[in-house]
C-alpha cells in the first residue's frame, strides 16, 4: 500500500521545503518510486532545490486544479536532476510562479475534492510507493485536506515560543482529524542547546514524537537551496539526521 | 472553547472528502465515467438538452454525513422520483386504508405509460406507474392548485432541506404533451378513481415531475427515508414515520418501471428512477444513495446509475436479504483509519 507523508508547519520558514526534498530524495535513493507535490500555492518554491525551472514546466498543479490538465501530466522526472540513478524515482508536480496564476488560484479558489483525487491518481499513474506533500504554513482548507489524507504527519517546529504555540494548534487540529501517524521534526536548533535535552521536552510537552533534531547549519544554508543537501553530502551529519526519519517513515 | 464547534464542522467536511468512503465513491466514478451506453431522454425537447456526460455519485448516512463525487449540484427534473414521495404525502393526507382503495401497490411488468387497470376493481396497479401517480395526485389535499403544489414543494424541502423550483419550460412540455397521461386520467375519472377536478390534478402531476433536484438533494431524499422519516442533516421530519415503510416497499417492488423484478433480485435495495437521469437507492438504516447520469436504458433507467449501485450493493452487501458479510464493512469505509486499504 502506498503512503502519504504531509509536512507541516504552522509558521513560515522553519525549512518545510527543504526538508520535504531532502527527506523525499532520501527515500527515493533507497530504491523507491516517490512522488512529490508542491501544494504551497501562494508561494511555491520546491522545485529550486530540484533544479526544475519555471520554463521548463508547462503544465502545473494549477492547471490540474482549473481542469486543464491530468495531474500525471503535471508531474516531471527530477530523478537525474538530484543524481538519484538505480531502482530509484523522484517525481515533482510543481506549483505555478507567475504572478496571474498564483492570483487566479487565490481569486477563485478551487475544489478540495479535486485535490484529493488529484493526490491519489498520481500515486496511481505513476505507481508511486511514496508521496510527499509539501504545504503552505498556518492552517487552511489544504492543511487540512493534507492532513487528513497522509498516513504520516510532519510537523516542523523551531525551538521558539511562537512555534511552539502555533504547533500545539495545528496538533489539537490533527488530532480532530483523527491522524493516522504524527512526527515531529525540529529544525534549526542552535548549536548551544542540549539536543537530547530538548527532544525529551518536546516529546513531554506534546505527547508526540520527535524524529528528528536538524541543527542550525551553515552548509545548509551555504548550498541555498541549489540542489538537494543529503546528495551532495551524504556523510554529513545532517544527511544522517534525514537517514534517521527516512527511517521512521518507511518502517511506519 | 466558543469555536469548537467550527472546527470540528470544517474537520468532518474535510474527512467526508479523504474518508475511503468517498474515494470508493470516486473509483466508481472513474470506472463508469467511460461507460458510453444508453440514450438521452429526448420525447421532450427540454429532456434531450441534457448533455450525456454528465455524471453525479452522492450518499448521505444516516448519520448525516455527505460524500459527493462529480456532477452532484447539476440540476435536472426529478420525473418520476417525485411519485415516490407524492405517494407518502397521499398517505398522510388520507390513511393507508383509503389511499390503497384508490391505487393498488401490485407491480406490473408493464411499462411504466401503459394504460392499464385492475379489472376487478379498476385500480391503477401501484404509484409508480404514470396511472397510479395521477390517482396519487389526486389525493393531495389544498384549496386549489396553487395550495396543492405549494404543499409538494414544501414537502421535498423537508426532505432535502432546501427550496426547490419546478422547471416551467419542462412543465409546459409535459402539460402539452401528455395526451396519454390526459387519457388514463379520464379512464379513471370514468371508473370513479379519480375526482373531476383533472385539469388541476394533471398539472399538479406535470408540476412534481418538473421539480429540479440534484444528486445530493436525490441522496437527501433517499436518506432522509433511511433516517425513518427525519432528514438526518437538518433532524426535519419529513415523513410520518408509519408510512416509510409504505414508501420504501413500493420503490423495492416497483420502483425501477418494468425491470423492477430484477433490480430487486440482484442489487436488493429499494430504488426509484426517473427519466431525466436520476435514480435513488434506500438502504434503511444506513445510507441513502443518489446518482445523476442522463442517458437511459430500454427500460428508462440511468445506465450508469444502475451500475453504480448493482457495485455498492455488491461490494458493502448491502442487498436487503443479503446475511453474508460483504467484501467490505461500510462502517468501516465510513469511519476509516486502520485495516481499510483504500488504495
Amino acid at each position: 500500500m502506498p503512503k502519504v507523508i504531509s509536512i507541516h508547519s504552522y509558521r513560515g520558514g522553519t525549512g518545510k521545503s527543504n526538508f520535504t526534498a531532502n527527506l523525499a530524495t532520501t527515500v527515493a535513493l533507497q530504491g523507491n518510486r516517490v512522488g512529490v507535490v508542491d501544494t504551497d500555492v501562494p508561494s511555491p518554491g520546491i522545485h529550486n532545490i530540484f533544479g526544475l525551472e519555471p520554463e521548463q514546466t508547462h503544465k502545473t498543479l494549477n492547471n490540474y486544479l482549473w481542469g486543464e490538465s491530468s495531474i500525471d501530466e503535471t508531474a516531471y522526472d527530477v530523478s537525474a536532476n538530484v543524481g538519484i540513478d538505480g531502482d530509484g524515482k523522484l517525481y515533482l508536480v510543481p506549483s505555478s510562479v507567475k504572478a496571474d496564476d498564483i492570483a487566479r488560484i487565490l481569486k477563485d479558489g478551487y475544489d478540495v475534492k479535486l485535490m484529493n483525487d488529484g493526490f491519489r491518481s498520481l500515486v496511481k499513474a505513476l505507481q508511486l510507493d511514496y508521496l510527499f506533500i509539501d504545504t503552505h504554513p498556518g492552517l487552511s482548507k489544504e492543511t487540512f485536506l493534507s492532513i487528513a489524507i497522509s498516513h504520516v504527519l510532519i510537523l516542523i517546529l523551531r525551538p521558539d515560543k511562537q512555534d511552539y504555540q502555533g504547533t500545539a494548534v495545528t496538533i489539537d487540529v490533527a488530532r480532530q482529524l483523527k491522524v493516522r501517524k504524527m512526527l515531529l521534526a525540529i529544525n534549526k536548533a542552535h548549536s548551544k542547546l542540549n539536543l537530547a535535552a530538548l527532544k525529551q521536552k518536546v516529546e513531554e510537552t506534546y505527547t508526540e514524537t520527535v524524529a528528528g533534531v536538524f541543527p542550525l547549519s551553515e552548509d545548509v544554508v551555504q548550498l541555498a537551496s541549489e540542489g538537494v543537501f543529503c546528495v551532495k553530502y551524504p556523510e554529513h551529519h545532517v544527511s544522517q539526521e534525514f537517514q534517521k526519519v527516512a527511517q521512521q517513515i518507511t518502517e511506519a | 472553547m466558543s469555536n469548537i464547534g467550527d472546527l470540528q464542522s470544517l474537520a468532518s467536511s474535510i474527512t467526508a472528502v479523504t474518508s475511503p468512503f468517498r474515494n470508493y465513491l470516486n473509483d466508481l466514478y472513474e470506472k463508469y465515467r467511460v461507460l458510453n451506453d444508453g440514450v438521452v431522454a429526448d420525447y421532450i425537447p427540454e429532456l434531450a438538452l441534457s448533455k450525456p456526460e454528465w455524471f453525479g455519485i452522492c450518499a448521505v448516512t444516516a448519520e448525516g454525513q455527505v460524500f459527493e463525487v462529480g456532477d452532484c449540484s447539476q440540476l435536472f427534473t426529478i420525473q418520476s422520483i417525485s411519485k415516490a414521495f407524492v405517494f407518502g404525502l397521499a398517505l398522510e393526507d388520507h390513511g393507508r386504508e383509503y389511499v390503497n382503495s384508490k391505487v393498488s401497490v401490485e407491480p406490473t411488468g408493464e411499462a411504466f405509460n401503459a394504460i392499464v387497470l385492475d379489472e376487478s376493481t379498476n385500480r391503477p396497479y401501484n404509484p409508480m406507474v404514470n396511472a397510479g401517480a395521477i390517482a396519487t395526485a389526486d389525493l393531495i389535499k389544498g384549496q386549489n392548485g396553487t395550495e396543492r403544489l405549494k404543499r409538494v414543494l414544501e414537502m421535498f424541502k423537508r426532505y432535502t432541506g432546501r427550496e426547490h423550483d419546478i422547471n416551467v419550460p419542462v412543465f409546459l412540455s409535459e402539460k402539452a404533451t401528455g395526451y396519454r397521461n390526459r387519457a388514463m386520467a379520464y379512464l379513471m375519472l370514468n371508473f370513479g378513481m379519480v375526482s373531476d377536478k383533472i385539469d388541476e390534478t394533471l398539472d399538479l402531476y406535470f408540476q412534481q415531475c418538473s421539480v429540479m433536484v440534484n444528486a445530493r438533494d436525490l441522496a437527501m431524499l433517499s436518506a432522509t427515508l433511511a433516517n425513518g422519516g427525519v432528514n438526518p442533516v437538518t433532524q426535519e421530519r419529513a415523513l410520518d414515520e408509519r408510512y416509510v415503510q409504505d414508501v420504501i416497499s413500493v420503490m423495492l417492488t416497483c420502483g425501477m418501471y418494468d425491470a423492477s423484478g430484477e433490480w430487486a433480485y440482484r442489487v436488493g435495495m429499494p430504488a426509484k428512477s426517473g427519466v431525466g437521469g436520476g435514480i435513488l437507492a434506500v438502504v434503511p438504516g444506513k445510507l441513502g444513495i443518489g446518482t445523476f447520469s442522463p442517458p437511459l436504458d430500454a427500460k428508462g433507467n440511468s445506465v450508469r446509475g444502475i451500475k453504480v449501485c448493482e457495485d455498492i450493493s455488491q461490494d458493502f452487501g448491502l442487498h436487503l436479504f443479503n446475511v453474508a458479510p460483504g467484501d467490505r464493512n461500510l462502517a468501516d469505509w465510513i469511519a476509516g483509519g486502520e485495516g481499510v486499504d483504500d488504495w
